[in-house]
């Protein structure tokens, strides 16, 4: 069975394969799988596409990739990325429900 | 902001600044351009400083004003929204920083909103911007002959980002059919002054974080052991000349030291600072070196080049600071290196 992180990652890992195919201007990015390298021969990232794909990740779930990653790990497939948005997003969450429930 | 803090991109207003008059107003007659105005975006043009339109009208006003004026606008943003947002999003198209815009408007409630809204921008009521054409910011120390060409060369781009959007397939593929040609040499002393603007009005795209002297740069041509790298590149659009370049530090033989990376923000997404790091990676192992290191900013304007680093193979070293708040970015030569794609030419190697 799906444990509830893993429906999130992989709910993220949707919006975030969308995101790669409108960022790159590739379609086949929609299919990409988790453990397709971001940089090099997978998806091939460069600047451009990078910034774009980053900036979307900000607007879309509220998480600095690059001001938290010195490295880009992140980056390193969209498996890696999708669970660092998930782990940041899922936290967040806890912590509000935390402070709603405080609040009742 | 550039590193130097100089206006890139002037945004104006249309009615009673540019044009004397208002635009839907002044039917049937169109109201002519301000001519001191007009003559003052001529001089801006030829110091390299590009011009955009913010205004309030329909978009075949930014038609007429480009006719009346004479000018070549490199944006148009006609609407009623808030100007800021019109500044931000012709900042955003044209891949420079808001802090590298000027706004020119007569009306002081929309100087007040784009004031407040992006502190970094030069606000100036026509007035002032008569007066600001001896200012420092508006005053590049050289104007070379990119700089001249820029209008043109972005409004080519605007053409070649259209044909990007409609092209089917990869990126990869994109620049192998718009002919790029990208080519790595050694600086000569005639590229002094391109290559000291681009440290200057580089921000995105600068490891160094700081602009470099004619001097500076000068002094470190046929130096042993320091190489000075410039990248050309030109497609079937446009011939962008000098678009970045690098300095390399060889003194130390196994670890080779970048002080300063840098491309124009114009030449993004076409392969310019991979080629660049991918032919310095090659070069250096070749030569022996162990590793390339580049000392970078790590700021939120150079996620970017970030990237570029992260996608060469190039890892943070958290404990080695590198001055100007930059840290050092290293990559080890241990493993086997990408080839440069065939578009890129590097004369006088194999």
């Amino acid at each position: 069975m799906m444990r509830p992180g893993q429906a999130a990652t992989a709910a993220i890992a949707d919006e975030l394969r969308q995101v790669l195919a409108t960022a790159t201007g590739r379609p086949e990015l929609a299919a990409t799988t988790l453990d397709t390298p971001l940089f090099g021969d997978g998806v091939a990232l460069d600047s451009l596409t990078g910034t774009l794909l980053l900036r979307q990740v900000r607007q879309r779930f509220g998480v600095d990739v690059a001001a938290e990653d010195l490295n880009l790990d992140a980056l390193a497939t969209l498996g890696t990325l999708a669970t660092f948005v998930c782990d940041r997003v899922v936290s967040d969450r806890v912590v509000s429900d935390r402070a709603v429930n405080r609040g009742a | 902001m550039s590193t130097s803090g100089l206006v890139k991109c002037v945004v104006w207003d249309l009615d009673n600044t540019l044009l004397r008059g208002t635009y839907l107003e002044a039917l049937p007659d169109r109201p002519p351009a301000d001519p001191a105005l007009a003559s003052l975006l001529a001089e801006l043009g030829r110091r390299g400083i590009v011009h955009a339109i913010a205004s309030r009208n329909p978009p075949e006003a930014a038609e007429y004003a480009a006719q009346a004026t004479g000018c070549a606008f490199v944006a148009a943003e006609c609407g009623w929204g808030r100007k800021s947002e019109a500044l931000a999003r012709i900042a955003a198209g044209l891949d420079i920083a808001v802090d590298a815009l000027a706004f020119v408007d007569d009306d002081p409630y929309e100087r007040a909103e784009v004031g407040a809204a992006l502190p970094g921008v030069r606000v100036l009521s026509p007035e002032d911007a008569a007066e600001a054409v001896g200012w420092p910011e508006f005053s590049p120390a050289e104007v070379t002959e990119e700089g001249r060409r820029r209008a043109g060369l972005y409004q080519q781009r605007q053409r070649r980002q259209r044909a990007e959007q409609a092209f089917t397939g990869s990126r990869e593929e994109f620049l192998r059919a718009c002919q790029t040609q990208i080519t790595i040499a050694a600086a000569s002393p005639a590229d002094v002054p391109r290559l000291r603007e681009l440290s200057e009005r580089t921000s995105q795209f600068n490891s160094a974080g700081q602009a470099l002297s004619a001097a500076s740069i000068q002094a470190l041509i046929g130096v042993p052991a320091q190489d000075v790298m410039t990248v050309r590149l030109t497609d079937s659009y446009a011939d962008d000349g000098l678009v970045g370049g690098c300095v390399i530090d060889r003194r130390h033989e196994r670890v080779w030291t970048v002080p300063l990376l840098m491309m124009s923000c114009r030449a993004i997404g076409r392969g310019v600072i991979d080629s660049l790091l991918t032919w310095l990676a090659g070069r250096a192992a070749q030569r022996g070196a162990a590793a390339v290191q580049v000392p970078c900013p790590v700021t939120e304007r150079s996620v970017p080049l970030r990237l570029a680093l992260a996608a060469a193979g190039y890892r943070a070293c958290p404990d080695q600071a590198a001055g100007h708040g930059r840290l050092v970015f290293r990559c080890d030569l241990g493993a086997p290196l990408p080839a440069l794609p065939d578009w890129v030419t590097v004369p006088g190697e194999a």
